[in-house]
């Protein structure tokens, strides 16, 4: 599983560009499931039909996005050096020092107007990126063009280093899932959404159209275990976190239970998770037409929306585990 | 159903006591609702919940015309919910837009494996720093407490358990009441008074009560209400702010002064000409309140539901609001209960009447 989610985080997947995630994850769900088929707005969705048929089931939707955060070029100056706005929750502090990278290979570093002595905050209108171009003419990329957050892939011990494990970790849980989901009375709707960071666009048409009856998100969440963090409870290598709020969404008792009953009969570590910013696909479907009970499995992951992510590989196969388990029994 | 078996008529504070002093923080309405559904169940036809808790209510039209009408109140309060226990004591977020400066030395119920009473501590004067006395308490300088020991505590409350204030109603002078979740039990006391005076008139359009949940946190509630209702014509209701000391004429409606009836975008012209004419009609005070965008109540969401519903907003003035302290003149609540009543009984049976091109 680690190396899926090191080939994962490999691709460039900015939001509204998911093409290429879009092929790796179509090769990889090959063999897998009874249907698979790419919507309008580019959603990837997989179906398995239920396969035991001793208890009632569900159409059950799981949705763990595709797309990554990063940055589009607005302006080219006459010296190269380009402007640019953000593509998701970027958060500005983290962008001097980071590199990106655009679907072309040309790489991106960041530079600030005025003295680099200077002990000023970033601001967007301050900032610019360098291409290595010295001039408009010769610069490589062009207004609209986008990029991605790149560091290398790392690793210490089970801990994992990468600009996007948000929320390239949770596809690979999903993809996983349905690797060791034996059988299921469930008809499982997998969808590997687009646009999640731009506010959940591609969930909102994808719960629409399949009118699930149950969703669960998988991506990640923040965590309270490192100096001075929002006091919360969710820490790393702990398990995986069964939400029950967040900044959009409470999430449902019944699926809440659910999640919960198969952790604790099949005794597999999980903490509950309260999320005072951010939210993730499952609010969106939540409000879908009339209404669908909602609930997510979050992977716990520090410094969310930064270059630098860490989590931790055994949380994410805890994930797997409590999903596999809780759709192979019935949802009550 | 049979409509002699009403129960005996409720004075609208007492019913609003105890609609206030009942708990239902933003996703956990169970017992709100059970509160609400004893209310409305014998002023309706049918009475559901909802996949997301929502309580519908409907009313059949006498000799119908086909057309629904959707009311929506919502009975969700905002609250707290637990995020950490520390040393016998509970850390907190807030569950909708919470005053933290409202919030030190108030009385509160932790929803844990039982209903805990709790407080919500904070250091003492004494030990503050000058410069420290100056500035109201950060949400990490507070923290709850409910006497037990930290073994004992993590043994009964977990981590997303809910929190709600604890405050009793009461009656104060010249006709105001004060209470805690006053927004927006008072909309609910007006719906339910308003399906009581119906029972007594006619009125042909098809009514649906949604007594909404999750409303504080983003209408969400109301979204899928409106989906599954799919009503002609929407009308919100809510609270909005009372003109207090700190809060002027421009930005408060008078307190006393009748329901006010929302204008702007999110409020359809035509529909709103009803409600005026029905409070003209029928000399019921009121006034206007213009809202320039987001009228930040259910009103928004029923608007852009399925192909768009034409709605209205009638808000009751509230001092105080967002605190544990809010208070509301009663005899506004009287007044919004008769202007709905008597909007419902003249709805138009022909759609038309409500087209924004009358010429065309």
């Amino acid at each position: 599983m680690r190396a899926l989610i090191e080939e994962l985080c490999g691709v460039f997947g900015p939001s509204g560009e998911e093409a290429l995630m879009r092929e790796l994850i179509g090769q990889h769900l090959a063999g897998l499931v009874d249907e698979i088929r790419t919507d309008r707005l580019g959603n990837l969705i997989a179906v398995r039909r239920p396969t035991a048929g001793n208890v009632e089931g569900k159409r059950i939707m799981l949705a763990a996005h595709m797309d990554e955060i990063g940055v589009m070029v607005t302006h080219v100056d006459a010296q190269g050096f380009c402007r640019f706005t953000t593509i998701g929750g970027v958060l500005t502090n983290t962008l001097i020092g980071s590199r990106v990278q655009f679907a072309n290979g040309v790489e991106g570093a960041f530079g600030m107007e005025g003295s680099p002595l200077s002990r000023e905050r970033p601001t967007p209108q301050k900032l610019f990126m360098d291409v290595g171009a010295n001039s408009r003419e010769d610069a490589a990329v062009q207004i609209g063009d986008t990029a991605v957050f790149r560091s290398g892939f790392g690793a210490v011990g089970d801990r994992l280093f990468a600009a996007n494990l948000d929320d390239r970790i949770g596809c690979a849980v999903l993809i996983q899932t349905l690797r060791e989901l034996e059988s299921s009375p469930h008809e499982i709707l997998a969808v590997f959404t687009v646009q999640e960071e731009v506010g959940t666009r591609g969930a909102s048409t994808a719960g629409y159209g399949l009118e699930p009856e149950v969703v669960v998100a998988i991506d990640v969440t923040a965590t309270g275990d490192f100096p001075e963090a929002t006091p919360m409870e969710v820490a790393l290598g702990k398990g995986p976190a069964i939400k029950i709020m967040d900044r959009r969404m409470i999430v449902h008792p019944k699926v809440r239970g659910w999640l919960e009953n198969a952790a604790k009969a099949n005794d597999i570590p999980y903490q509950l998770e309260v999320l005072e910013f951010g939210t993730t696909d499952a609010s969106a479907v939540q409000v879908s037409r009339a209404g669908v009970p909602a609930g997510t499995v979050s992977i716990p992951c520090r410094y969310i929306h930064t270059p630098s992510q860490v989590a931790d590989l055994d949380d994410a196969r805890q994930a797997v585990s409590l999903l596999a388990h809780a759709l192979g029994e019935e949802f009550a | 159903m049979t409509r002699d078996r009403l129960p005996p008529e409720t004075d609208s504070f007492s019913l609003l006591k105890e609609l206030s002093e009942t708990p239902g923080v933003s996703g956990q309405e169970e017992r709100i609702r059970a509160c609400v559904s004893v209310h409305m169940a014998p002023l309706v036809d049918d009475l559901r919940t909802d996949t997301l808790g929502n309580l519908t209510g409907h009313k059949r039209g006498i000799n119908p015309c086909g057309n629904k009408v959707m009311l929506a109140a919502h009975m969700d309060e905002i609250g707290l919910v637990v995020t950490r226990l520390e040393q016998g004591f509970l850390r907190f977020a807030p569950v909708g837009g919470v005053d933290l400066g409202a919030l030190p030395a108030q009385e509160v119920t932790v929803h844990g494996r039982t209903d805990l009473p709790g407080l919500i501590a904070s250091r003492p004067p004494h030990v503050l720093t000058p410069q420290e006395r100056e500035k109201p308490f950060t949400k990490a300088e507070l923290f709850i407490d409910v006497g037990l020991s930290a073994d004992a505590l993590a043994e009964s409350v977990s981590v997303g358990d809910f929190i709600s204030v604890r405050q009793s109603a009461a009656e104060l002078g010249n006709g105001q009441a004060t209470g805690k979740a006053l927004d927006n039990r008072v909309s609910v006391v007006v719906l339910l008074q308003a399906l009581r005076l119906l029972q007594q008139r006619s009125h042909a359009w098809d009514i649906y009560a949604v007594v909404t949940v999750q409303e504080e946190i983003g209408l969400r509630g109301a979204m899928t209400a409106a989906f599954q209702t799919a009503p002609d014509l929407g009308i919100a209701l809510d609270v909005t702010y009372a003109e207090q000391p700190g809060a002027s004429a421009e930005e408060a409606m008078p307190m006393g002064g009748g329901p006010a009836i929302g204008l702007g975008p999110n409020l359809h012209p035509v529909l709103r000409e009803l409600l005026v004419d029905a409070a003209e009609r029928t000399e019921i005070p009121y006034t206007n309140e213009v809202l320039p965008g987001n009228s930040g109540t259910d009103a928004w969401a029923m608007q852009v539901s399925q192909s768009g519903v034409p709605t209205a907003l009638i808000s009751v003035p509230v001092r105080n609001m967002h605190t544990p302290a809010e208070t509301v003149a009663l005899k506004d609540i009287e007044r919004s209960t008769r202007l709905l009543a008597e909007t419902i009984c003249a709805l138009p049976d022909d759609m038309s009447a409500l087209a924004l091109d009358r010429n065309g």
